[in-house]
Parts: C-alpha cells; sequence; structure tokens
C-alpha cells in the first residue's frame, strides 16, 4: 500500500509487507519450526568459572527414560575437528591476535559460568533438563581471571595453557606526527574513560535444528541467524562435511543486533549429535542460557592524553586501550579484534592532526566478546565523551567546542588520518541544527533556575560519522570505497504470472527489507509495491553473503544492488516489448506494471502476457533480444557516502535516589535519502533506546569471583516503556555523492552516538556538585557515589 | 528452562488441602496464583514433589467485610483487590501499593494470600500487612490460628506457616478515614522489586501534632520492617520537614541491607531514609487534608 | 498421575487434548495446540512475550500451568484478525509502523488488547503503564505506544470493536 497511488514509493512511509504476518502470529521463528521425528536437546554448563574438568559421569543421565543420547567432549574429540575462531576467513592472521582451537564441549577445563560441558538429546526438552541434574561432574578449581588486571597479572593461571600469557591481542598504531602537535598543544588534558560489559540479547534467543540426511549425506540447520551463508561456511571445516553439502535454512528472526552474526559452538554439538543419531535435534535457548552465553560486549578501556589548544581544539591524542574479550573467541570476528576499533574509529567528524595508541585485548574467565550494533561504539563514546571533558576543563561551552572540533564540509582538511575522505559530512550542520530545536542557550536559564529550586537538569549533545558505507576514493587504486565485506548480489525476476521476485542475500530480521526492496524495485519498474515478493533465508537460493545483515550495509548495499538489478530487468523488458508492440524501446514506458507506447495509451502490454510470449512463443522475438526475465547485479556501493548527525538528550537526576529521568531526545540525522522514513526512524529510535539501557540499567555483571550476576530478567534490566521518552526525529539535508544509489546505513548510528548525548547529559546536570562521570554505565547507585552521597561499592 | 516433574492436585475444597497437606507436608508446595512458584519451578530452585492448587476452592477467592475488617480470601486477587470499591475506600494504603506489584498480567493471576505466604521480604502486601497490624488467618486439618502480621514475616521467604498448613485469610481492619497513608518505593523500572519501600500512616491530633504514626520499610531487612523507634519519636511531635527528616534518620539508623547487582547497602540505606522522609511527608499532608 | 486431559476452549474453539501437569500454558498452546503465535521471551514472567487472555483478563501464559486453564476461555494472538482482515488494533499497529523483529508483538498485542477493552481513552501515560510489563528491542516502544492511542481513538471515535 503506497500513500500515493501513481507516486514514488521510495520516500514514502509505505507500510510494512512483514506486519499481516508478524501481528497476527504467523511469523516462523526458529522454536515455531517443527521437523519430523525432532529431538530436543539441553546443554549441562559450568557452574564455575574456572576449572580442570577431571572427570564426568553421564551414566545416570543415559539411563533416564526418555533421553536418547548423552554427548560430551570426548564424543566431540572423536567425531569433529576442533574449531579456530575466525580462521576460515583468515582473522587468526591478523597481527598480534591469539586464537585458541576448542571443541564445541569442554574437553580439558571449563572457562567460564556457562561452558557447555555435554549434551542431552531427549524427547522432550524437560526430559532433557532433568536429565541434566543427573550429570555429576569432577571439577577442579583453578583461580577465576575476571578484570583487566587479573589477566595482565603474570601471576595469574593461563585460561588457553597454548599461550604464555592471557593476552588476546595487542597492537600499536600512530597516523600523523603526534610529537609535533603535544609539542604545540597549549595544554595536555588525561582521562581515563570506561564502557562496562552490556549485550545485545534480542528477544529471541538463539536455537537451531540439525538434521541429517545419511542417503545425501547432506547437513540441514534451520537456525535463526543475521547470516545464513556464514554458518555453513564455518561450520563445515570442523564437522568435515563440504559446504555444498550444508544448507542452512532460517525463517523469521526476532532480534540479532550482531550477536547472531557467525558460528556458536551449540552449532556444532547439535549438528554432531544429529549426524550421529540420523535424527533431527532441536535446541531452543532459554534465556538464562542466553544471559550468560550467548555473548557480551563493550569492556572497554582507554587512558587518554589529549594536545588541545587553549579554546578547545583536540590536535592529538594518545591513547592506551583495554578490551576484556572473554573466554571463547567468537567465530568469524573475535572480540579481541575490535581493540584496535577504539582508536581506528576515534577521529570521527573532528580535526584531529595526529594520533598515537597502543592496544592490548586479554582474556577473562566471561562469556564471549560479541560484535553487538555498532561494535567501534567505544571510540564515539571516547571522542564525544573527551570533547566534554576538554570544554570542563578549560570552562568552555561543549557546543563550541564541538563547533571548532568538527570539520566542515569542503574546507581542509578533507581527508581523515586514516585517508578516508570527508566528503559531504554535515556534522557542522547537524550541530546547528540540533541545537536550535534543543533551544541550548535557552536550557541554560531553565538549568540555572531549576537549580534554584534542588532540582538538577542537563542537557548533553552527542555526533558521529558513520562510514556506512563511507564515500568512494576516486583516485584509490581499487576504488577505495564503497562496501565492507564485498558486493552486493541481488536477483529480479518476472515470474510467469507477471508478479516480480527479488532474491536478497540479506537476511532481515526486524529491518523490514521486504518492504523496502519492493518499494525500490516498484520504482524501478514502475509495478505495483503488492506485486513484488521478497524472498530470503534459504542457502539453497539467495546468493552468497559473509554478511548478510549487520554493519549497516542494506540501505546502500542492498537497495542499490536491488536497484541496478531492477534496471537491468527493466532493459530486457523493454527489449522484449519493444518488439512486441512493435515500437522502440525509448518510446516506452511502463506504470502500474502495464507497459504502453508513449502517446498511444491503447497500445499496451501487460507483465504477465510479456511473461508468457517469452515462456510459450520465444520465436515471437527476433536473434539478439534476450529471452529471460531476470536482472541481476552485484553492486559495489557506489560513490557512498556518510550517515551521521547529533544527538541532543535532556535528563533530570534526581540527587536524593540517584534517578535518571530522560525527560527529551532530540535526533538530528543524515542518513542520505531514507528508503522508507518511518523504517529509519525506527532504527534510530530502537539504538538510542539500547543506549538509554548501557547508560541506566544494562550491565553483564560478574562477581570478583567470576560468577555471573545478571542471569535473569529481573537482573539484566532493559529499557521499558516507562523508561523512554518520545523521541524527536529530524532529518538533515543531505549531500548526494552517487548519481543513482544515496541510501545510507542507519542501523547503528544510534547506539554509536547516544551513550555519549545521555552520560553527557547526565554530566552537565550535576557539574555544579562537582561530579565528573569516566564511566559509561550509570545507574542510580553509581549517581550516588559520584555525588559522595554512598561510599563506592 | 522447563518445570521439573511433580504430582498435582487441584481440589476444590479446603478440607481435601489440608488433607493432603497433612499427608505430604514439606514434600508439598502451594499454588496459588504461581506468580512467584513458576518461576522458582522454572528455574529449579524449588522442587517440591507435590504441588496442590488451590485456585479450584471457590471459598477463598472472595474479598468482603466483616466486623470493620477487610477480609480476604487467600486466592483474591490482586487485580480484583485493585478494582474492589472496599479496597478503594477503607484501604488507601493497600490501593495505592497494588499497582506497584509487577504489571497488570502478574496481578490478574497473583494473589494476597500467596505473596503473604511466599514473604518475600521487598513484595508490597507483605508491608501493607504489617503497616495496618493485619492478621493472617492460617489452617491446618488440626484446626485454625489467627497471627499477627509481626509474628507471622519471619524472615525472608520465612514464615510462622507450618508445613500442613495453608494461608486461608488476611484480614486488614478498615483505615481510620481521618489518618493520612501514603506508599512510596523505588525501583529500577516501574514494575520491578523495589530497592526501597515505605508504607506509612500519619494522624493527626486536634493540636495539629502527631497523634499516631507507623513506618513500614521493605526490601533492607528479612522482613517488612517496622520503625517503631521512629514511630515512638514521632508522638506528639510537630509534623514538620525537620521532624520527618529525624525520624527517617531514627528508622534506619540501624538497617543492615543486603547487597546486589542493583545496588550496595550504603545505598540502599540512604535511600530508605529518602523514601521515609518522603511517604511520611506525603502521609501527614494527606492527614491534614482528610483532617479540613 | 502426571498426565492429564483438559478441556478448554481458545479462540473459540473448544478444545480437548492431554497434557503433563508440569507443561506451561504458553508450551501447551504452542506444542500440542500448534498455536505458535505465543511466544516465550524468558519463561520466567518477566518479558510479556507469552501474555494471552484467560478469561478476559491478560496473563503471563509461560506462569499458568495449561491443567490450571481447564474450563478457561483463552484467547491468543491467532484469534484476532477476521480472515485477512487484521482486527482493529492490528490494523492501527500496522499503520504506526509498530515492530519490527516481530518476536515480541503478540504480548503487546494481547496486553494491549486487554488495555482498551478496559479503557478504550487510556492516555499516552496509561498506555505506558500498562504495557511497562512488555519488553521490545527493537523499537523504543514509541510507534507501539501510538498505535495503541490510535486503536483506542477508533473505538471512541469511529466504533471501531476492539
Amino acid at each position: 500500500m503506497t500513500d500515493v497511488i501513481g507516486a514514488r514509493s521510495v520516500g514514502a512511509r509505505v507500510l510494512r509487507s512483514e506486519d499481516p504476518r508478524i501481528l497476527t502470529g504467523k511469523g516462523v521463528y526458529i522454536d515455531d519450526v517443527v521437523v519430523p521425528g525432532m529431538l530436543h536437546a539441553a546443554f549441562l554448563r559450568s557452574t564455575v568459572p574456572h576449572g580442570r574438568l577431571l572427570g564426568l559421569d553421564v551414566s545416570e543421565a543415559r539411563e533416564l527414560p526418555g533421553v536418547v543420547a548423552v554427548y560430551t567432549g570426548a564424543d566431540m574429540e572423536s567425531r569433529s575437528t576442533a574449531g579456530t575462531p575466525g580462521s576460515t576467513i583468515g582473522m587468526n592472521m591478523m597481527p598480534g591476535i591469539n586464537i585458541p582451537s576448542s571443541y564445541a564441549l569442554a574437553t580439558d577445563k571449563v572457562r567460564y559460568v556457562g561452558d557447555p560441558i555435554a549434551l542431552v538429546v531427549a524427547e522432550s526438552r524437560a526430559v532433557a533438563e532433568d536429565a541434566l541434574e543427573l550429570i555429576v561432574e569432577d571439577i577442579e578449581m583453578l583461580d577465576p581471571v575476571v578484570t583487566y588486571a587479573d589477566a595482565l597479572d603474570p601471576s595469574s593461571p593461563r585460561i588457553f595453557e597454548e599461550f604464555d600469557s592471557n593476552i588476546a591481542m595487542t597492537g600499536e598504531m600512530v597516523m600523523g606526527d603526534i610529537d609535533a602537535v603535544f609539542a604545540k598543544a597549549d595544554r595536555v588534558i588525561s582521562a581515563t574513560v570506561s564502557v562496562h560489559r552490556h549485550q545485545p540479547v534480542p528477544m529471541e534467543g538463539r536455537g537451531s535444528i540439525a538434521e541429517w540426511d545419511p542417503g545425501e549425506e547432506e547437513l540441514t540447520i534451520h537456525t535463526s541467524t543475521q547470516s545464513p551463508h556464514l554458518v555453513r561456511l564455518l561450520m563445515s571445516p570442523q564437522l568435515g562435511i563440504p559446504m555444498e553439502n550444508i544448507r542452512v535454512i532460517s525463517g523469521d528472526v526476532g532480534g540479532g543486533f550482531g550477536l547472531k552474526m557467525g558460528l556458536f559452538r551449540e552449532d556444532i554439538a547439535l549438528a554432531v549429535a544429529a549426524v550421529d543419531l540420523a535424527r533431527p535435534v532441536k535446541w531452543i535457548e532459554d534465556r538464562g542460557e542466553h544471559l550468560a552465553t550467548a555473548g557480551q560486549a563493550r569492556e572497554e578501556m582507554a587512558e587518554m592524553e589529549a594536545a588541545v589548544t587553549a579554546d578547545g581544539v583536540l590536535l592529538g591524542l594518545r591513547m592506551n586501550v583495554t578490551l576484556n574479550s572473554g573466554a571463547y573467541p567468537s567465530d568469524p570476528f573475535p572480540g579481541a579484534m575490535y581493540v584496535g576499533s577504539v582508536s581506528g574509529s576515534f577521529q570521527g567528524p573532528t580535526r584531529i592532526e595526529a594520533l598515537a595508541a597502543t592496544s592490548t585485548a586479554v582474556f577473562s574467565n566471561k562469556s564471549t566478546y560479541v560484535a553487538y550494533r555498532g561494535p567501534w561504539a567505544t571510540a564515539d563514546f571516547m571522542r564525544e565523551r573527551l570533547l566534554d571533558i576538554i570544554a570542563r576543563e578549560l570552562d568552555l561551552d561543549p557546543l563550541d567546542v564541538r563547533r571548532r572540533n568538527y570539520v566542515h564540509r569542503d574546507e581542509p582538511p578533507l581527508a581523515m588520518l586514516s585517508g578516508q575522505l570527508f566528503l559531504g559530512v554535515t556534522t557542522q550542520e547537524s550541530i546547528e541544527q540540533a541545537a536550535r530545536i534543543a533551544g541550548w542557550d535557552e536550557f541554560r536559564v531553565r538549568q540555572e533556575a531549576a537549580r534554584a529550586e534542588g532540582r538538577y537538569l542537563g542537557l548533553g549533545m552527542a555526533s558521529y560519522l558513520e562510514a556506512a558505507p563511507g564515500p568512494k576514493n576516486p583516485d584509490a587504486p581499487e576504488g577505495g570505497g564503497g562496501g565492507i565485506m564485498g558486493n552486493e548480489m541481488s536477483h529480479v525476476s518476472v515470474e510467469p504470472d507477471g508478479s516480480i521476485t527479488i532474491i536478497t542475500q540479506q537476511h532481515p530480521h526486524g529491518q523490514g527489507h521486504q518492504t523496502t526492496l519492493a518499494q525500490v524495485a516498484s520504482d524501478e519498474l514502475g509495478v505495483p509495491f503488492e506485486s513484488i515478493t521478497v524472498r530470503y533465508g534459504d542457502t539453497q537460493f539467495t546468493p552468497f553473503a559473509l554478511v548478510a545483515t549487520g554493519g549497516s550495509r542494506a540501505a546502500t548495499m542492498a537497495n542499490g544492488s536491488v536497484l541496478h538489478a531492477s534496471r537491468a530487468l527493466r532493459e530486457k523488458i523493454m527489449a522484449i516489448a519493444a518488439e512486441l508492440l512493435e515500437a522502440a524501446p525509448q518510446d516506452l514506458e511502463i506504470q502500474g506494471g502495464t507497459i504502453s507506447v508513449a502517446g498511444t495509451p491503447s497500445i499496451t502490454l501487460s507483465f504477465a502476457e510479456l511473461a508468457r510470449v517469452v515462456a510459450e512463443e520465444p520465436d515471437r522475438l527476433p536473434e539478439g533480444v534476450d529471452r529471460d526475465l531476470e536482472g541481476t547485479a552485484s553492486y559495489d556501493g557506489g560513490m557512498g557516502g556518510w550517515s551521521g548527525g547529533t544527538h541532543c538528550c535532556f535528563v533530570e537526576v534526581d540527587i536524593e535516589t540517584g534517578m535518571v529521568e530522560i525527560q527529551r531526545y532530540v535526533v538530528v540525522e543524515d542518513c542520505g535519502v531514507p528508503v522508507n522514513p518511518a523504517i529509519v526512524e525506527g532504527q534510530v529510535r530502537g539504538g538510542v533506546t539500547q543506549a538509554i539501557g548501557a547508560v541506566l540499567l544494562e550491565q553483564s555483571a560478574y562477581s570478583e569471583d567470576g560468577q555471573f550476576l545478571a542471569g535473569t530478567f529481573m537482573d539484566y534490566l532493559m529499557p521499558t516503556t516507562t523508561v523512554v521518552p518520545n523521541f524527536e526525529i529530524h532529518h538533515l539535508e543531505s549531500v548526494l555523492l552517487d548519481p543513482d544509489v544515496n541510501f545510507r546505513g542507519v542501523g547503528e548510528g544510534g547506539m554509536i552516538v547516544a551513550p555519549a548525548a545521555i552520560v553527557n547529559a547526565i554530566e552537565d546536570a550535576l557539574v555544579t556538585l562537582g561530579v565528573r562521570v569516566r564511566e559509561q554505565h550509570l545507574p542510580p547507585a553509581r549517581i550516588l557515589e559520584l555525588l559522595g552521597t554512598v561510599p563506592t561499592a | 528452562m522447563k518445570l521439573p516433574r511433580f504430582e498435582y492436585h487441584a481440589p476444590d475444597t479446603l478440607d481435601e488441602v489440608l488433607s493432603l497437606l497433612a499427608e505430604h507436608g514439606d514434600e508439598a508446595k502451594v499454588l496459588a496464583g504461581g506468580q512467584s512458584l513458576v518461576p522458582l519451578l522454572a528455574m529449579r530452585l524449588a522442587r517440591p514433589t507435590q504441588v496442590i492448587d488451590v485456585n479450584r476452592v471457590a471459598s477463598l477467592s472472595t474479598i468482603e467485610e466483616r466486623e470493620s475488617q477487610i477480609v480476604f480470601g487467600a486466592t483474591a486477587r490482586e487485580r480484583t483487590a485493585e478494582r474492589s470499591p472496599l479496597v478503594r475506600t477503607q484501604l488507601p494504603l493497600l490501593a495505592e501499593a497494588l499497582p506497584f506489584i509487577g504489571h497488570a498480567a502478574i496481578r490478574t493471576r497473583g494473589t494476597i494470600g500467596g505473596t503473604v505466604a511466599h514473604a518475600d521480604a521487598s513484595a508490597e502486601i507483605p508491608c501493607v500487612v504489617t503497616t495496618l497490624d493485619g492478621e493472617i488467618v492460617v489452617r491446618s486439618a488440626g484446626g485454625e490460628r489467627t497471627i499477627a502480621a509481626p509474628d507471622f514475616f519471619q524472615g525472608h521467604f520465612t514464615t510462622a506457616l507450618a508445613d500442613d498448613e495453608c494461608v486461608v485469610e488476611v484480614r486488614l481492619p478498615a483505615s481510620d478515614p481521618r489518618a493520612g497513608f501514603a506508599f512510596q518505593e523505588i525501583a529500577r523500572r516501574h514494575g520491578d522489586f523495589a530497592l526501597v519501600g515505605v508504607a506509612a500512616m500519619v494522624s493527626l491530633g486536634a493540636d495539629g501534632a502527631i497523634a499516631d504514626s507507623r513506618i513500614t520499610l521493605m526490601g533492607v531487612a528479612d522482613v517488612p520492617l517496622r520503625a517503631r523507634a521512629a514511630e515512638a519519636a514521632l508522638e506528639g511531635a510537630s509534623p514538620t520537614e525537620e521532624t520527618f527528616a529525624a525520624a527517617a534518620r531514627t528508622a534506619t539508623a540501624d538497617l543492615r541491607p543486603a547487597t546486589d547487582v542493583h545496588g550496595s547497602a550504603a545505598y540502599r540505606t540512604h535511600l530508605a531514609e529518602v523514601v521515609v522522609r518522603r511517604t511520611l511527608t506525603t502521609a501527614a499532608a494527606r492527614a491534614r487534608s482528610a483532617q479540613a | 498421575m502426571t498426565e492429564r486431559p483438559i478441556q478448554l476452549t481458545v479462540n473459540g474453539e473448544a478444545r480437548e487434548a492431554v497434557t503433563d501437569v508440569r507443561t506451561s500454558l504458553a508450551d501447551f498452546l504452542r506444542e500440542r495446540l500448534e498455536l505458535t503465535g505465543t511466544h516465550l521471551g524468558c519463561e520466567h514472567g518477566v518479558c510479556g512475550a507469552c501474555t494471552v487472555l484467560v478469561d478476559g483478563e491478560p496473563v503471563r501464559s509461560c506462569l499458568m500451568l495449561a491443567v490450571q486453564a481447564t474450563g478457561a476461555e483463552v484467547v491468543t494472538v491467532e484469534g484476532l484478525a477476521d480472515g485477512d482482515t487484521l482486527h482493529p488494533l492490528q490494523q492501527a499497529l500496522m499503520e504506526t509502523h509498530a515492530f519490527q523483529c516481530g518476536f515480541c508483538t503478540p504480548g503487546f498485542v494481547m496486553s494491549a488488547l486487554a488495555l482498551l477493552r478496559d479503557d478504550p481513552a487510556a492516555d499516552e501515560a496509561a498506555v505506558r503503564d500498562e504495557l511497562s510489563g512488555n519488553l521490545c528491542r527493537c523499537t523504543g516502544y514509541q510507534t507501539i505506544v501510538e498505535g495503541v492511542l490510535l486503536a483506542g481513538r477508533r473505538a471512541r471515535e469511529e466504533g471501531a470493536v476492539l
């Protein structure tokens, strides 16, 4: 349903074609999939953070009626090959990285609370859980390695004994003349800022069904994933099953946020069981398992020394970054690799002249560090926090400091330290517009008046620039631009009944691509939105993609690919129609799915008739006219472009209780041309909401001795309707770089910039009380510690 | 997260409930609203072999007025109480506290008797019952006892209930309309377990001084904690900001709350002082307007 | 005896089935009756995804045993639309682009329906208060709240039957 018949679909708030399905309970998520003869699995998981697995007695569990099999680490050793996360795509070759090899179930040691030790397969999940209680494990406790300090202490036990320390990765980076900028600085401002561990927590946890066909020797994995092909690519070497014999099917996915972007150890264990039993085995992760074991993110700390001028210009930075990557690395993107992004992505829209960094990632007895919506988000937090810290130190307005530090469009420098071009950057415009909407100066008057009444209001700002996909550098040898993780492939075809099918390599899980890709094709082909079906989710027919939906790729890459594939198809349609209507192709037009000759509206040809002729009477078409009704495009991202913008957050802090209320939230957003503004705004709100959770509520807490403390939804708190405000979202006029495709990614922007806007607002509220914030997580108890009301726990 | 095996009984009469309890004792758990018991079962933290569902005992679900008491049958739902005119008119403190319990879909199942028997020290109803000097009527095959709230709540998840006893009624005296009541709590999010909650009553004499008061804290001890020293200190005092601030200090002077992921003991103690002061202030303001 | 036959009405239809006494109403609806629209997001009563109506009241179906539903009238998200015509609440939620991944959706729909049947004039504060027992990780809630308010307005002003 388009807003206006005949109008362009792109740019309209088209209603989502996904919604009738999900609103009526007809979505098919992984736990809704039933395969005949299916068994159910449950994992025995370690309750100790670190220990040597001396023995495991599963005999009583095997005897329980309804239990079909119990697998242990020894079974994994004999039936699979140890996995080395990232090795399939070469991540283990990154300089300075240490990647351990592990089996799906613990063999020699347990390394975090939740480490899978045994797999029970039974007639029902309840019976499988009954059997878990009958397994007896003998574990010799080892000292837990929990904090950065524990991990860096040479006397701590090594978590992976194949390495001589608990260092997961080290790196150094220097860009620009760092000594020169410090030499010319008026001031050096130091700050150590930390980000706490929190996690994606999609409402649907992980889950899979493994199904083995012994005749065809084919493994089918039904799973909840963002990237179906990646699952088969990564499974193959561990199982010794050729990739072409592994099929991955994924239907509706109840959220991912970066978590479901690879292979989980549980899936290997499940496949081993399915092959052994020649029966389908289903595992649906419960919420306790999810919180403890699915993956956690963002435990990072940076010691920063900033070279600044007296008027607040950040000239350069030395930073020393540490990341706690947990125990088992994520496959294929090991958490340790993100330590480099904290410095590598620090610059953002600033004119910083030099940056030098050392990076250290450590192993610990915690859950796996995974990607979470903007995995480099800590870089944005560090930069935007540092700009406010500089403003406080120099007694300047944080808005003025931003005005002085962010690049202006078309003024030098035109490139970042990394060489990436500052093309079409609208950060300056966004801060001015945001300040205007927020009433930046008027707020100070209200803030003053409120303080006089003992009320503490705060206003914080933060900006970002996201390479989604980033501008192409025309001078770079390989084009240097466009999409990360390769080109994007789409097929668009006319079905025999005249309807249109799009096959995408995306794997949407809330982003509404069934709607947006159809909007793009609808405009390009001149057919009704309703006549277009978007298909995805089965590796038997979708194009290969390392990353399907993730990394804010879809807006530019998938829409662009569909746009160009539709154009290729349109050319074929026009060539055929020109023959059938005996007209020149340039005289033809398509409207509402009907081809006609311009100026002669009585002569028409429907897509259905066109398809029929191609199928049944191909001889009517002369030699040289393509007889397939398919368009394909492998798209490189074109000229690309930046996403970016500025957020302003208003808070009130109750200094007696430490409770923070978000009173107002303003977003000024540049994501190029939005295909569907309603969907863009949904992405922004969702991202900011996760950031509100990160700052006020969410922490993947561990005790000093490595016990996990946030294993239920009563401990891991996510934002609810009464926590978040209504959001004011404004779209900024964008600088268009590509002749055709100026849709830019928007999935991560909210989550990467909002934590700084919120924390800046909280500090702003409390700054006259002497509060200086150097961390991201600010639950009420912490606010009162910062105020000095209660001692630091 | 599936429930373990158990035998399930759903008798229609209280006598059958009591005879099952007599038979199974500590092997049995009474299932009322299930909003606390079922999660404990799902996490396999509770392991009864027998579950005795009392929801089919019709006589337990009533809310009625009896000799200036409002009497709640053990399975009266929190949602029913929330909608009850008796509660609205006679028990303003309970009416104010009820919406703090979880969310609507919790209160539609959760029961007054169940939350009292469960005795979570950060639950609202036990705090209200303690403040209003309520009584809990419990019965076994051997007979009935009426237990005053302070004797009933003995520790976190621990009560005076014997293994063969079942809560049958919770009785709350109808409130003096001239008294001011207030209930406040601070939770991380609306509907979460309270970090700290306080129920208070203030009544004023003709001279405007405090004639009587009650203060109960929840979430900061292993039982709903009556602040009797503070109540005593308030008697005859003038209802000023300073008076209530002093009472709040007295009420929280000896607190030893637990530390958890949501806040340290020091934080909870501080918060308790703030909430006691605020709740007393609100209760006193209501007492003033009730008198006017 | 750990298995029991039960009879109940689900979405207006009389159903009879045998259930293990330890099976939750949610698992019973999903597995035995194949009504997989009711989702399990936490199984400990916090996320609200499994909310259904039992005798007209919103209930966490993960915290109720299936045997306890004997004799009850249960309505799930599958019971609202009339063929291909969405229920007015579902229609309103579609028009406000309320949801994204859809996993939490059935619980929100059922919680909101109970609220609006109680009080179609519920204002934004009341809607936010009532829906605070349902978690959504995608949307930031604003569009859900807008959709519920829209449905309430249509019920009041246009006579839409909720």
